[in-house]
């Protein structure tokens, strides 16, 4: 939803904005150059991509869940939403993945306010 | 235990390409010092 909602100033989930990049972003089914991209490459890609990230956020507590926008809409498009067990874990991942870059592109991380992805939806 | 192939390297830290991150500054093209107008000057 375009709602401005409030960034908590403290929560256990983590939002990572625009992180995720499929691979036939510009054209489903297709990559930049316009060749035809193997479903099985996209799904590998996304796998990588998730694998990646459990690794890394997996250094700074226990996770509880991960969830990947894998969508074209421009709507949350890409966005990374990880829940920790314990607030703290949240905050040190937070701090240590500020700056940083992931596949060239930076990192854009802020703590969010969704802590059960079932009621997640925006009424 | 599934995906034992040889391990991809990951792609966080990978920076951006050295010329995205030069073009904060000047833009291609553009000769620095010159463009700047001078007081007093047409």
């Amino acid at each position: 939803c375009s709602r401005l909602h409030t960034r908590p100033s403290i929560s256990p989930t983590l939002l990572l904005s625009n992180m995720y990049q499929r691979p036939d972003m510009v054209t489903p089914g297709m990559d930049p150059q316009g060749q035809a991209v193997d479903p099985r490459k996209i799904q590998e890609h996304f796998e990588d991509f998730y694998e990646d990230l459990f690794e890394e956020l997996s250094k700074y507590g226990e996770i509880e869940s991960l969830n990947i926008c894998d969508n074209l809409a421009d709507h949350m498009v890409g966005n990374v939403y990880i829940q920790f067990r314990e607030e703290e874990h949240a905050a040190s991942a937070l701090k240590n993945l500020t700056g940083r870059f992931y596949a060239g592109r930076p990192i854009i991380i802020d703590f969010s306010p969704v802590t059960d992805f079932r009621e997640a939806t925006c009424r | 235990p599934s995906r034992s192939k040889s391990k991809r390297a990951s792609g966080f830290d990978m920076a951006p390409p050295s010329n995205a991150m030069l073009s904060g500054g000047t833009v291609p093209g553009q000769v620095p010092g010159v463009s700047q107008t001078m007081p007093g000057m047409f």
